[in-house]
């Protein structure tokens, strides 16, 4: 198992810094999610990683073997692009193949492994089309079977599954985390995807401007998020972020008055998710506002209340009813899971 | 309503315009086939005959030595000139180097200067080699006019490929070589073809240099048609057939390029 370190990176276009400098270490077997806004630098980071593209500064270590001058060939990686790289004049199963082909494996072995992978991403009676005459979906699982096809030190999969309808979604997203399980390969995945983040990753790294703003578990990043960003970019729907303040004991906004475990202070943001929130009757609520919106998800409804600018979902019961305008009321259901910021840094505070 | 007349305007136009171009070639066939009394007749109604080309082709003209001339040196020039002007196209449209910029500027460069600048300087410089009048001095002035333009065209063709099948290629484990030869050289197969072509017409056609640097010996089909210019007068039949055989090869490649020259033209928006 391969150990992924990247030491005091930093990557610039011309003038533009696209990743300053900083440093992350990918464990062994470890299986790292990179999350975070459109153009935070996540396929710049990968390219890096895989050789494609220079390093300003800083060192690439591959099992502790430094290959910032190593041509891509030798670093044993497998990637899946964010736009494909297909082979536009070779049919699908040589695309698949190519990878043995070029390790001069038998034309019979590489025949039965590209079917066998192709039956995994369920292309077997496309083989023989070329890349044009498949679509999006289908070419992004060409391209992720040529990854899968051999067993490299590391896997790079730059949003392997973005393309798929929901249902294939969830098959292959079974099979990758099967894939890392018996391989047990470093792998290094980026998505947009809440639901794949969650499931997949051994660690999450939630990146904004080309930095790392936070680097833990699944479930630490969505129960302590470190400031505001991490806090809005995790979890679907969205944490609801209340302005407001601390005064007595109670953290204040309007139609909000909720007792916390902080001491007083102006200017904060109240971070509660929307499944964290419950409908009480009148005498237990914490918040009150009239019914702005009302989804139905299939296993809960999703309330919107507003209240001038403050505006808060909560995930209430499937069989839920109310009128739009009709004042619905609402508690946190533990303390624990009130999260307070300060306004203008955006940090976390602790009580 | 308006379509239809633009329609039947541009068709007349392109008529007219292909009348004018073709005549001339029209006319070179027809005079081809003429016995010497009718060249000078502008009747239709005339006896053809073959004769002219079995005369161009026997002593003393000896058109067959200038076809081959003219072959070999046009052959051999695509043949060194095509693969080279590849690599150096594929280097210049994909390696970021410094001075990229001003290197494939003095390539161009080279087209900027009139030939006949040049003429002399390489007939003196062959002169003290030893290689005037033969194939191996034609073929290394074609190389050195043709490359530059075929480096260019074949850049084309290349730019308009996108890098990420050859990114992908790298990280699936082929060296550069490999890169080029199992996915650029595919791609641009269209392109390379157009350009070997336009190359074998450009050399094949030339006639300046081949006209100063040779006499007797590697003397090609372009100068040899000069030949028919006598004391006795010029013989436009003969003229005629032998401008035939100039003008087939190239009329027959012409057609081929034309069915591959869109695919090259489009080969780079493959998805
Ligand atoms: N070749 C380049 N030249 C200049 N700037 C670039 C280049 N490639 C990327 N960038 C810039 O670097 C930043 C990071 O790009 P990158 O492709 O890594 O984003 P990303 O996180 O993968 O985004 P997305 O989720 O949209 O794929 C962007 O602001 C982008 O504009
Ligand atoms: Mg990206």
């Amino acid at each position: 198992m391969t150990e992924v370190r990247l030491v005091d990176i930093e990557k610039r276009y011309g003038g533009f810094l696209a990743l300053p400098k900083q440093s992350l270490t990918i464990e062994a077997g470890e299986f790292l999610v990179l999350l975070g806004p459109s153009g935070c630098g996540k396929t710049t980071t990968m390219r890096m990683i895989a050789g494609l593209e220079d390093i300003t500064s800083g060192d690439v270590l591959i099992d502790n073997d430094r290959v910032n001058d190593k041509p891509p060939k030798d670093r044993d990686i497998a990637m899946v692009f964010q736009n494909y790289g297909l082979y536009p004049h070779m049919t699908v199963a040589q695309n698949i193949g190519y990878p043995l082909k070029l390790r001069g494996i038998s034309k019979a072995e590489c025949t039965a492994r590209v079917l066998e992978i192709a039956e995994k991403v369920e292309l077997e009676e496309l083989l023989k089309r070329r890349p044009s005459e498949l679509s999006g979906g289908q070419r992004q699982r060409v391209a992720l079977a040529r990854a899968i096809i051999r067993t490299p030190k590391i896997f790079l999969m730059d949003e392997p599954l973005s393309n798929l309808d929901a249902k294939l979604r969830v098959t292959m997203r079974a099979e990758l985390k099967h894939l890392h399980h018996e391989l047990g390969v470093t792998t290094i995945y980026v998505t947009h995807d809440q639901m794949e983040a969650m499931t997949l990753a051994t660690r999450i790294a939630v990146m904004r401007e080309g930095r790392i703003v936070q680097l833990d578990t699944p479930k630490k990043i969505y129960s302590e998020p470190v400031d505001l960003f991490v806090a809005g970019f995790i979890g679907s729907p969205s944490m609801n972020l209340i302005k407001g303040e601390v005064e007595n004991g109670f953290f204040v906004a309007k139609g909000v008055k909720i007792p916390v475990q902080f001491s007083d202070r102006c200017d904060v943001v109240l971070g509660v998710r929307p499944e964290d929130l419950e409908i009480v009757e009148r005498q237990r609520a914490n918040i009150m506002a009239p019914v702005y919106a009302l989804e139905l998800t299939g296993d809960a409804t999703l309330v919107t209340i507003k209240d001038g600018a403050t505006s808060i979902c909560v995930r209430g019961p499937a069989d839920f009813e109310a009128n739009i305008d009709e004042v619905c009321h609402i508690a946190p259901r533990k303390p624990e899971k009130l999260h307070l910021f300060d306004k203008s840094t955006g940090e976390r505070l602790n009580s | 309503m308006k379509k239809h007349i633009f329609w039947t305007i541009e068709r007349a136009l392109l008529l007219l315009v292909s009348l004018i171009v073709l005549f001339p070639i029209f006319w070179m066939f027809l005079t081809s086939l003429k016995r010497p009394r009718d060249a000078y007749s502008i009747s239709l109604n005339f006896k053809p005959t073959l004769d002219n080309f079995a005369m161009v082709f026997a002593e003393p003209w000896n058109l067959g030595s200038m076809v081959l001339n003219s072959a070999i040196v046009a052959g051999v020039t695509v043949l060194i000139s095509v693969p080279c002007a590849s690599l150096a196209a594929y280097s210049f449209s994909r390696f970021r180097v410094k001075g990229r910029k001003i290197l494939f500027f003095m390539v161009l460069s080279t087209q900027f200067i009139p030939a006949v600048v040049i003429v002399l300087p390489f007939f003196l410089m062959f002169r003290s080699l030893g290689l005037l009048d033969t194939r191996i001095a034609l073929i290394i002035v074609n190389l050195a006019i043709v490359t530059p333009f075929v480096i260019w065209m074949i850049k084309g063709f290349i730019d308009a490929i996108p890098v990420d099948s050859e990114e992908a290629a790298m990280i699936d484990g082929a060296s550069r070589l490999r890169v080029i030869r199992d996915i650029v050289l595919p791609m641009a197969a269209p392109g390379i073809l157009t350009s070997s072509i336009f190359c074998f017409i450009l050399t094949w056609n030339e006639f300046l240099f081949s006209l100063i640097l040779t006499r007797r010996d590697a003397v090609t089909l372009p100068v040899g048609l000069v030949s028919f210019r006598t004391e006795r007068g010029d013989l436009w039949e003969l003229m005629s057939a032998a401008g035939v055989m100039i003008t087939v090869p190239i009329f027959i490649m012409a057609m081929i390029i034309q069915k591959h020259f869109t695919r090259g033209m489009t080969a780079g928006a493959i998805k």
